[in-house]
């Protein structure tokens, strides 16, 4: 017989067999039988060292087609047999994986990392201070005198007559100015506490960040630009925004930053209190008081800093309507993030 | 604050229709908290007229009205005793909201609807004053003025057509407390000068100065004091305009000369204070420092301890009034005044609000004067409030001010650079533009040297001090949205900041681990901080008693989630928390500073129920402790950390037993064990926890990562068990091997403990694997057997050890 009906046999009677073959031991005998290391097909291939070298290129090709056709069938076959076999009852493939514990990340940290990686791509550090302030840092160095009103705006837990939990993130602000000169530019994200009433919309710690730039020739414009780009980044360039003058002790001018309400797109809803814009963001260029605080040349340096709380951000992003939750850790609830 | 609509057209003429103007003060920096329509709750009220009123057929109380309302007529059944033909009354018309229901305990509003009332139709409702929520009187109908116009809107007809705004002061700005500060903004708005109400009241021949004469003691906080004296007046009601002004400020209505004082106060931003004349004993005011320790009675009838910072106006024998802050009871203005002393001053601002706060009051008056009022407006308020007086109350006003006001306080010169505004901004404002805005404000500009302005501050602006703050008030005027933004900024490139947390990787990891972490409240209760057993912070003003010190620990707050959740159903829980903790060194005193408190950066963790969800596939297993010290030691491994540099030993914790302590590079890391079962109960959790806490300073381990090579020839393992006395720890065992091996031995790794049957009591078997690995070749059998050989005769001869027989 030469090769060409060897070859054709050989295909017919794996046709055959594999038509046959029904069960999953009679499958991998087929696979042993043609297409193992030893098989059938394998030991064609071993005899084209006796035919002659002119003939050898076309009996290559009807040997590689061979093998190819037979392998798919097989694979079709198995396929075929996967599916068919899909409620056997040795193994049943509908069974559950077995499942593990998966870890969540809690929605604070969540939200203030995805700010933290628009200002850090912008250029900004990360810095860090301490819970427990005392009142030169926390106030004073910011510009707010003592028993001045401003004071009122931050109910402070004290510690003794001096010291108190930290009201903002800002005197971080204060500590990277005393240890670094200028240029400077960081974020300091922190926890903050004030003594106010605990309810569904206030609790009596929370998170801020805090952001700080400053360099010689840093102008309200760069202000702008710089807390819109944050703003597009993270609520998406078609938000409208403003920019409205307000008053903090540590800037001046200082801007209350107004985005138009997700929810209602600025028509007016229960989330925006029906005017259609939600406040997001404190800024302002830095006070010349505050550089004289920190022994800057307050002529020579401008700078800006800004602030945000990550509960109003994350529960107007996820809609959530009780801060508390966020201190409660209900893995029901931590798992929706 | 609240300002009203209708008066501030009185001071500067607009149109702007009021959320228009809201938005545009908003956007001046003037915070428009809410905008009111006065007249919107009267909307379905009309005025109507009685024209039929006939007993109800079937109902002995009730009353059958035909009412003209304009262009129709209406049946309405009324249970009103004093309902007659001919009345002009308030009908609410079918589909309106009665603001408040006399038949409900709460007087909860209701919506009319058209009804039948025993059998008669009634399209609407006459209603009282209690039922509009314009005064308490349920008894009958309001009977409203005979002119009143038929068809006309209830709001109208009762002076309601009104608009209210809610305003929010900045701190810097008090000087728009009043409708004349918030009437000047809207004059830059609409580009109006706002007009002053004039007044020169008439007055008398008689001078002051035989009623009354005024030293001040206290030049320090009494900085100005002005007075006026009024004889003969009438006290009793305000007239309509100026109760429903006070009402709709929020104000409650006392009497004609009390009342001129809070509207001047609410008009002109002056708060001013009247003395009864014949209770002022001696006919004198004298302005001093309180004696420690004395009581006196607010007008409100409360009694106070005066602090000794608190400065008195008293007259010849007591004190009368608390300065800037409240009168006394003892020199009110009453039904029988007949004489009466005006007051209008300028305090020093620190000592009436440190005052006010030490007394716990916190009054218009205070709350004005605390954020500065114009030392220059006292006189115009006093002459303001005498005209109204004679007009409304009638009397005499004596000829003559007193004034003392020693050190006349003038308007602030500030030069200003051009340059500087715009170098601050990014803009390039010419300077006849910056020079307009200043003179919007009432600044007085004249042109300096070298493109500077020279700026005069009227001086009830006490805001605007330095160069910085006229440059605040040129942005603002200019609109932030005029100023163009920059889309670029230069960075510097040597920043020597970090670009993340140190307590980053530790998060990530755990997540991965499948955790979940958590972030609890950092104060908590004396009962927590007593198993803690630190010393802990306590807060100095507490929220409350469950948060009276800083924690001392994470592990609290870890137990107080898992509790939650175990209550919610969720037993099988794996959580952490990074958070600082708190000790002080010793108890803090007033005196200490930052250094006596320590604070740290930890991760706590809490494991609890099962080891793994419940699956077919594996038999339930409750987590260990080995489970949780193998998560610590992935968390140490994931972060760098070579295994065998951790080192345990046995420790005691207030909140755990069994505890383990860790130390990573021969320092203190952290501890480890089970929560104590005698603590559960004050968590209110009845399963087994293991928790740990560890510093994050500790995990910070060099991230500098060297190659070595990968060997170039297999690694055997092998299997010894021994048999070994139950007093021979594993760690005994490991480190034997690892010194009886030599530097063939590369890992040591335990895999099995036995005790049971097969072995005698006193008996246990830990076997090993032991990984085998030459830098040279591969090794032969032999030499395989002759490693173990050493390996079990070293075991043999330190700690008795015998392998044992399969």
């Amino acid at each position: 017989m030469d090769m060409k009906s060897k070859i054709d046999a050989l295909l017919k009677e794996a046709e055959t067999s594999l038509a046959q073959a029904t069960s999953r031991e009679s499958l991998e005998a087929f696979r042993i039988r043609f297409l193992a290391r030893k098989g059938s097909v394998a030991t064609l291939f071993d005899e084209m060292k006796t035919i002659a070298p002119e003939e050898r290129p076309t009996v290559g090709k009807l040997l590689n087609s061979l093998r190819a056709q037979i392998q798919s069938s097989f694979d079709g076959k198995i396929k075929q047999f996967v599916q068919d076999h899909h409620h056997d009852k040795r193994i049943d493939l509908t069974l559950p994986g077995r499942s593990r514990f998966v870890g969540t990340k809690h929605p604070i940290t969540q939200t203030a990392d995805e700010i933290k990686s628009i200002f850090v791509s912008m250029g900004f550090g990360v810095a860090d201070g301490p819970e427990i302030e005392d009142d030169y840092h926390n106030f004073e160095a910011l510009n707010f005198p003592p028993d001045h009103p401003a004071r009122d705006s931050q109910d402070t837990f004290f510690l003794s007559k001096n010291l108190l939990l930290r009201t903002h993130t800002t005197p971080v602000q204060i500590r990277v100015m005393e240890e670094h000169q200028p240029p400077v530019r960081v974020i300091m994200p922190g926890k903050v506490y004030r003594n106010e009433a605990i309810s569904a919309r206030s609790y009596c710690v929370f998170h801020q960040v805090d952001g700080l730039y400053v360099d010689e020739g840093v102008t309200f414009s760069e202000l702008k630009g710089t807390m819109i780009s944050f703003i597009k980044r993270f609520y998406g360039s078609s938000v409208r925004y403003k920019f409205r003058p307000t008053f903090f002790p540590f800037t001046e001018p200082s801007a209350d930053i107004y985005i138009s309400c997700f929810l209602c797109g600025g028509k007016g809803c229960r989330l925006c209190k029906q005017n259609g814009w939600l406040e997001i963001l404190g800024c302002g260029m830095v006070d010349p008081n505050v550089f004289r605080s920190v022994g800057y040349d307050d002529e020579k340096y401008t700078g800006f800093a800004f602030g945000l709380g990550i509960e109003r951000i994350a529960l107007l992003r996820y809609g959530i309507d009780d801060i508390r939750l966020f201190y409660e850790n209900d893995i029901r609830f931590l798992n929706q993030f | 604050m609240r300002v009203l609509h209708t008066w501030l057209q009185r001071y500067v003429p607009f149109t702007v229709p009021p959320a228009a103007l809201a938005d545009k003060l908003s956007m001046l920096g003037v915070e428009i908290e809410d905008v009111v329509d006065l007249g919107k709750r009267f909307e379905g009220f009309i005025v109507g007229k009685v024209i039929e009123c006939v007993p109800h057929p079937n109902a002995d109380r009730l009353s059958v009205c035909r009412v003209d309302i304009g262009k129709e007529i209406l049946q309405i059944v009324c249970g009103a005793p004093n309902v007659s033909v001919g009345q002009k009354v308030a009908v609410g018309r079918v589909g309106a909201t009665v603001p408040r229901n006399q038949h409900d305990p709460n007087g909860k509003p209701f919506v009319l609807s058209q009804v039948k009332i025993r059998g008669v139709e009634s399209f609407g409702m006459i209603c009282s004053a209690y039922e509009l929520d314009i005064g308490n009187d349920a008894d009958g109908i309001l009977l409203l003025n005979k002119s009143t116009r038929i068809g006309q809107p209830v709001s109208v007809a009762l002076g309601q057509n009104e608009t209210l705004y809610d305003v929010e002061i900045t701190a810097n700005r008090p000087d728009l407390l009043s409708h004349i500060g918030v009437a000047r903004e809207i004059g830059l708005v609409v580009g109006k000068k706002i007009a002053r109400p004039l007044s020169r009241p008439r007055a008398g021949k008689t001078p002051i100065s035989r009623f009354l004469s005024v030293r001040v003691l206290d030049k320090k906080n009494c900085l100005r004091f002005s007075a006026r004296v009024i004889r003969g007046v009438k006290v009793g009601h305000s007239p309509d305009w100026l109760q429903k002004f006070l009402r709709n400020v929020g104000l409650r209505p006392r009497n004609n000369i009390v009342d001129v004082t809070n509207f001047v106060m609410y008009e002109l931003g002056q708060p001013l204070h009247a003395f009864d004349h014949s209770l002022l004993q001696g006919k004198k005011l004298i302005i001093q420092q309180a004696k420690a320790g004395t009581h006196f009675q607010t007008l409100d009838g409360k009694d106070h301890e005066l602090p000794p910072e608190a400065v008195m106006v008293c007259d010849a024998e007591r004190p009368v009034s608390i300065a800037g802050i409240m009168g006394g009871e003892n020199s009110e203005i009453n039904e029988k005044t007949v004489d009466i002393v005006l007051e209008s001053a300028y305090w020093n601002a620190r000592n009436i609000r440190k005052t006010a706060r030490m007394l716990g009051i916190s009054s218009d008056a205070s709350y004005r004067f605390e954020r500065g009022t114009d030392p220059n407006g006292t006189v115009a308020a006093l002459n303001r409030a005498a005209s109204l007086i004679l007009e409304i109350a009638g009397g005499e006003l004596l000829h003559g001010t007193i004034d003392i006001y020693p050190r006349k306080v003038l308007p602030r010169k500030i030069p200003l650079r051009i340059t500087r505004v715009n170098h601050v901004l990014g803009t390039r404002l010419p300077s006849s533009l910056v020079k307009k805005i200043l003179k919007g404000l009432e600044i007085q500009v004249s042109a300096g040297k070298g493109g500077t302005f020279n700026c005069t501050i009227p001086t009830f602006r006490i805001d605007i001090e330095r160069e910085i703050d006229l440059i605040e008030e040129v942005a603002r005027i200019y609109g932030y949205d005029s100023i163009e933004e920059k889309g670029i900024a230069s960075i510097n490139l040597m920043q020597s900041f970090p670009t993340g947390h140190q307590s980053d990787p530790v998060r990530t990891s755990l997540v991965g681990a499948g955790f979940h972490e958590t972030i609890c409240n950092p104060m908590y209760d004396l009962a927590r901080a007593k198993i803690v057993t630190r010393e802990h912070i306590p807060i100095k003003n507490p929220q409350n008693k469950g948060m009276e010190v800083l924690r001392a620990s994470l592990i609290p707050g870890l137990l107080d989630c898992v509790a939650r959740n175990s209550n919610f159903g969720n037993r099988h829980v794996r959580l952490f928390e990074i958070g600082h903790i708190f000790e002080a060194r010793q108890p803090l005193t007033d005196r200490q500073d930052l250094q006596s408190a320590v604070e740290e950066e930890r991760v706590g963790i809490a494991i609890t129920g099962r080891r793994s969800p419940r699956t077919w596939a594996e038999p339930e297993r409750p987590v260990s402790l080995f489970d949780l010290k193998g998560e610590l030691e992935a968390l140490c491994v994931s972060l760098g950390l070579d295994k065998s540099k951790l080192i345990y030993y046995s420790t005691t914790e207030s909140l755990t037993e069994q505890t383990l302590a860790i130390e990573i590079n021969g320092t203190y890391a952290g501890y480890f064990g089970k929560a104590k079962t005698s603590l559960m109960a004050l968590f209110d959790i009845e399963q087994e926890v293991y928790v740990g806490e560890m510093l994050i300073s500790s995990l910070i381990l060099s991230h500098e990562r060297k190659y070595s090579p990968l060997p170039k020839y297999p690694a055997v393992q092998r299997d010894i068990a021994f048999v070994v006395s139950e007093t021979v720890s594993a760690d005994d065992l490991e480190r034997c091997i690892r010194k009886s091996g030599t530097e063939l031995l590369k890992k040591v790794e335990l895999f099995d403990v036995y005790e049971g049957n097969e072995l005698s009591g006193n008996q246990k078997s830990l076997a090993f694997t032991v990984t085998l690995l030459s830098g040279e070749k591969t090794l032969t059998d032999s030499e395989i057997e002759a490693e173990v050989r050493r390996i079990t005769l070293g075991a043999e001869r330190s700690l008795g050890a015998t392998l044992r027989s399969s």
